[in-house]
């Protein structure tokens, strides 16, 4: 990895808090090229003159284009908040249209120049497999007919068998549980004695499988070898539940030469332990091993089930990594690097035998083997992996298990010791695997014509849910039916009731925190956290507040000038969805009787006056979401945070999405089809000075 | 043998001296006239109130709401060095009047923020590593190897552990990152793992047996590990040395953990149980732990965190208040819920009390205390939860015994460096390093 792509393994994709701040003095059309000039005229108040660095961006130093040029981050950070109109503040004197378009033309045109001369994708650094990953790993490698350990992160449990890709048709009725939340969801089928070792916290603002987060310390190794034990001494792990045994593990035929028999058995374990193709002298040492334990009198399966555990051990499985690239930069992946991205993208797990069938023949980078590959895998019963940890990370689902609304305002929140929050996860969730399986608009996702609800869910919704006598109260399997939406106040996954909730406090709703998690989510956009030192707003009113709206009292509650930058930004996303409060249910009206004033605008462009209205805007701005939802997934994918290079990249996988119909299935399709995704840089020697 | 209940330890805490039958059974595991240096950190979350920590601080004015980007304080704090004899104690350092002439109060340590990064990330993350801000390439965080590696470097040379990395967050959402966990790093980015779970320390401490059946698998992967290394670009190569340093440090471990068998079956600490335990019985019971990894001999060097930073999900503090709380969430609302915050954080001092009380009846071959070898020190990364200010820091250094100035209140002049503080206890502690991070001297007044 070169010095430049670890740098910008840092950068982080959300620029909103720039405060580039015009000087007072009325509107200033920028001709094409006079990039200098409107930093000059509009932004360095604030950035750069009088020890004034806001957002750490000093446009004072910038004396030539050329200088600017040799700064993609920087080029990036302003791109980005010229595109996201997030400069100049509202307050402050406005860059007419056209020079605007004209700035942000030239600054972009600059910006492909840059990178034209000095492109590099940062490389994620080598990394050990998360827990999640290991355990569908240690599944398939011994194609285990149940779980090694069963895991809270895996949200929402697949009951009687609903989830079927391959048919491209979703089921109506499905039947799911709620692992983290639902009764005895954690009681499954798996192997007895084995136990997992900690859960991987997130990357700051990121997935938790990112790169520079996962190290190994002596006290995981231990973890791993005591695990790599115990999963193969299981009495789980036996001829019932292990697919593998027949081949693997039981003995052979009497007759059978076991210098022949142990070998062969292991070079087909070990090619698909390891992803890659198996030196002789490893494949003799390992077999040695199994020999060495066999003339010491232990029986042959035992011996096998020591050299698995020894091998489930080694680094060689444990780690995530590309092969040593060639000096220069962005080298084309091999079949076995590619291999690896795609499965533990779409499988959080190892390739199969026909990935690395393919990765042998050197076949897999061929533009048509790749399509029908991912197609394949995105049919595979294994792509529940993916839905099993992406979307839960990228809604930040798990926010909900720590929401507990105030139980004397919202009693109907909580039923027989449980939460109704164990329903509502379990809808954008849904929602999420339809899409993909059936290869929906992505659009889907903003305002969608369908949804899955239980009868409870129905009711924890009070107005907006289904009238009726509904079953209600389930707790351990719960049964979802597939509905029409007709109200457009429902459907998406921005309004449901589970995003709806953990976005909110006890006692009332927080609409910073909602639109901060729609700038994050829905734009890729995330808001630099707050300065903190703005004491939150209470959760009750003051005294002599309690006539005022929400709104009202946020603005006099927010007094420093320099949160409006940010706050413009987020405030009208929040605020847009005030109709639905602290548990997801519609109101026209706050406590104290006055009307919800959700209107607003939308990227400075779109007015809305009600919450569909709001859906229609974010619509028109679909081609802003399909791109964040491409970083979101090529962040994920790689394991690492985006640099500048990656953004002009998700601009591209956003117009070929766009052509496609916005198919979920297309967008995967160009994440992996990208440059960064097929390209690596990986070189044995440093570029030293 | 009598088998000692948990109950035992666990009954009378913050009051006398406990009887401490299982201690007893392993007080005689060395025979030789040197006893080890131990050193531990006692880490305390989200700052203190200071009107109730602090001497002279009574009457300060209490922070409004949340005054994060403040980071200073709001009072008035004496710049100029001096050594004063520990008096009259301030509320919230009450319990320790037995303790008094045990320990020093240290006022007046400062760090420094480095832009980019959540400030109770930092606070915790960067507290036993205080590297110059922008030192660090190539990362957001100003940290490096912390104390207790650079010290067990020196003093972990024949324990099993090196180090033992203690926390005491029972939260089960994964709501922060590992930089709200951790104040343990071997360095940059690569964090030394706390254990949460008494049951998985308890596994880790004590069972040996286990451990045997690694030895040969072991060495069939480090062959896989020399091979995977020629494959590897120069940077992953670097970063892959992780696997060879673990590896290695487990066979240490196994080899030194053998020699110790005898000595291990001596002990009779009950297996933790599963179910689920109040906060303070919780606490105290990780503290047996390490209290016991110190005293054996598992380990000379431990860190010991009484709670994670931020994490905004409230949990009980049985005892203290009726229904489950968030520090955090107090700590910004200190004109209402001052109270509430001044009993927790003397909580927090009561579990630091106990630890002591416990390390000062342990007897070692030499007839000293645990306490008289081991320095004990108890702080925040925070000078206050709600002005999130660097500077000003509840410090508390306990034990050392006679190599110890002790009994004094010590307050540096304004600007001293935390890390001036962490360079006395390295050289105190054996080390001949002449300078630790951004250090610019050491504390003498702290030595006997």
């Amino acid at each position: 990895m070169s010095k430049i792509a670890r740098s910008m393994v840092m950068v982080r994709p959300g620029i909103a808090s720039l405060f580039l701040f015009a000087v007072s003095g009325g509107l200033h059309a920028a001709p094409d090229a006079d990039i200098l000039g409107v930093f000059q005229s509009n932004c360095i108040e604030c950035h750069g003159k009088g020890d004034k660095v806001k957002g750490k961006v000093n446009l004072l130093e910038i004396h030539s284009l050329d200088q600017l040029k040799k700064n993609p981050d920087l080029l990036g950070k302003i791109v980005e908040a010229i595109d996201f109109e997030e400069m100049p503040p509202e307050d402050e004197p406005q860059l007419a249209s056209e020079a605007r378009k004209g700035l942000l033309s030239g600054l972009e045109t600059l910006l492909d120049e840059s990178l034209a001369e000095s492109k590099v994708y940062p490389q994620a650094p080598i990394r050990r497999m998360t827990r999640f990953q290991y355990d569908n790993a240690v599944t398939d490698l011994f194609d285990l007919h149940c779980t090694v350990f069963t895991l809270p992160e895996r949200m929402m449990r697949n009951h009687r068998d609903y989830f079927k890709p391959e048919t491209g048709k979703m089921a109506e009725v499905v039947t799911v549980g709620n692992r983290p939340l639902g009764k005895s969801q954690m009681i499954e089928p798996r192997l007895a004695g084995v136990t997992a070792y900690p859960q991987d916290l997130r990357a700051e603002h990121g997935y938790d499988n990112q790169g520079d987060h996962l190290s190994l310390s002596p006290l995981l190794m231990e973890a791993f070898l005591k695990l790599g034990q115990s999963i193969v001494q299981s009495p789980d792990f036996n001829q019932g539940r292990v697919g593998l045994w027949k081949s693997f593990f039981a003995p052979p035929h009497e007759n059978e030469d076991l210098s022949k028999v142990v070998p062969e058995r292991l070079e087909h374990l070990l090619k698909k332990a390891f992803r890659r193709p198996i030196e002789a002298s490893q494949l003799k040492r390992y077999s040695n091993y199994v020999l060495g334990q066999l003339e010491r009198g232990t029986d042959f399966t035992s011996a096998m089930k020591a050299v698995s555990a020894a091998i489930i051990s080694s680094p060689k499985f444990l780690y995530l990594y590309d092969g040593v690239s060639g000096e220069k930069t962005m080298n084309r992946v091999d079949g076995y690097d590619l291999a690896s991205r795609l499965s533990f993208f779409l499988w959080g797990s190892l390739p199969d035998d026909e990935l690395l069938e393919l990765a042998a023949a050197g076949t897999l980078l061929n533009d048509d083997v790749l399509d029908a590959q991912i197609y394949r895998m995105l049919k595979d019963r294994k792509v529940k992996r993916f839905c099993d940890s992406f979307p839960s990370q990228w809604l930040q689902l798990e926010r909900i298990i720590s929401s507990v609304p105030d139980p004397k305002k919202f009693p109907r929140f909580y039923f027989s010791q449980y939460r109704n929050s164990m329903h509502m996860l379990m809808e954008p969730l849904l929602l999420f695997e339809t899409v993909l399986i059936e290869n929906m608009s992505i659009t889907q996702f903003l305002d969608s014509n369908f949804t899955y609800r239980s009868g409870h869910l129905e009711q924890a919704y009070g107005a907006l849910g289904a009238p009726g006598e509904k079953k209600k109260g389930e707790v351990g399997a719960l049964t979802f039916h597939r509905v029409p939406v007709e109200d457009r106040r429902n459907g998406g996954i921005i309004t449901n009731a589970a995003v709806m909730t953990m976005t909110s406090g006890p006692e009332r709703t927080q609409p910073i925190t909602r639109g901060a998690w729609l700038a994050g989510v829905i734009f890729n956009n995330p808001p630099e956290p707050p300065p903190a030192n703005v004491p939150s707003l209470g959760e009750k009113p003051k005294e002599g507040e309690e006539h005022l709206t929400l709104r009202e009292r946020l603005s006099m509650h927010r007094e420093r000038s320099d949160c409006r930058g940010c706050h413009e930004q987020i405030d009208p996303l929040g605020f847009a969805l005030e109709n639905y409060n602290a548990v997801g249910n519609w109101r026209e009206k706050y406590e104290n009787g006055r009307e919800v004033d959700m209107q607003g605008t939308l990227f400075r462009k779109h007015d809305f006056q009600n919450v569909t209205d709001f859906k229609d805007a974010i619509l028109e701005e679909k081609d802003r979401f399909s791109r964040g939802l491409a970083g979101h997934l090529l962040s994920f994918s790689l394991g690492r945070e985006l640099g500048v290079a990656d953004a002009v990249i998700l601009d591209e996988i956003a117009d070929t999405t766009a052509k496609d119909g916005y198919r979920f299935k297309s967008l995967i399709r160009e994440v992996v089809k990208s440059e960064p995704f097929l390209t690596k840089t990986n070189p044995k020697k440093i570029a030293g000075p | 043998m009598r088998r000692t209940s948990r109950r035992d330890f666990l009954r009378g805490i913050g009051g006398a001296a406990l009887a401490l039958p299982w201690l007893e059974s392993v007080a005689t595991p060395v025979k030789s006239a040197q006893v080890a240096k131990r050193m531990a950190h006692f880490y305390v979350p989200i700052g203190v109130v200071r009107r109730g920590f602090f001497p002279g601080e009574a009457d300060h004015v209490i922070p409004k709401g949340n005054l994060g980007n403040v980071r200073k304080s709001l009072g008035k704090q004496n710049p100029n060095y001096s050594v004063t004899k520990l008096d009259r104690l301030t509320p919230t350092m009450q319990p320790l009047e037995a303790f008094k002439d045990q320990i020093n109060l240290i006022t007046g340590m400062d760090r420094t923020f480095q832009q980019g990064t959540d400030v109770h990330a930092q606070c915790a993350s960067c507290y036993l590593s205080s590297a110059p801000a922008y030192t660090i390439k190539g990362t957001a965080w100003p940290l490096d190897r912390t104390l207790d590696h650079l010290v067990a470097d020196v003093v972990g040379e024949k324990t099993p552990f090196p180090t033992l990395e203690f926390s005491c967050n029972s939260h089960q959402d994964n709501k922060e990152s590992i930089y709200f966990d951790n104040i343990s790093w071997y360095g940059t980015g690569h964090v030394a793992p706390s254990l949460r779970d008494p049951r998985k320390m308890y596994h880790r401490l004590f069972s040996t047996r286990e451990i045997e059946k690694y030895r040969d698998v072991t060495d069939l992967v480090l062959e896989d590990a020399r091979s995977l290394k020629r494959d590897l670009g120069y940077e992953d190569g670097q970063k892959f040395s992780e696997y060879f340093d673990s590896i290695r440090a487990i066979e240490t471990q196994m080899d030194r953990l053998e020699k110790m068998k005898g000595e291990l079956a001596k002990i009779t600490f009950d297996e933790p149980p599963e179910a689920y335990l109040p906060r303070g019985e919780y606490i105290r019971l990780m503290g047996d732990l390490m209290l016991v990894a110190l005293q054996t001999g598992l380990t000379n060097v431990t860190t010991f965190m009484v709670g994670p930073e931020r994490w905004d999900t409230p949990y009980k503090f049985e005892g203290l208040f009726d229904t489950p709380k968030s520090h955090h969430q107090m700590s910004h609302n200190q004109t209402k819920m001052i109270d509430d915050l001044l009993k927790v954080d003397r909580f927090h001092m009561e579990q630091y009390v106990y630890l002591l009380e416990k390390m000062a009846a342990m007897k070692e071959a030499d007839g000293s205390s645990l306490l008289d070898n081991t320095l004990f020190t108890y702080g925040s990364g925070l000078g206050d939860g709600s002005t999130h200010q660097y500077n000003d820091l509840p410090i508390i250094v306990a034990g050392g015994g006679a190599s110890t100035a002790s009994g004094q209140h010590i307050n540096m002049p304004e600007g001293t460096p935390l890390a001036n503080l962490w360079l006395t206890q390295a050289r105190m502690m054996g080390s001949d390093m002449k300078r630790f991070a951004d250090s610019t001297a050491e504390i003498g007044a702290l030595k006997g």
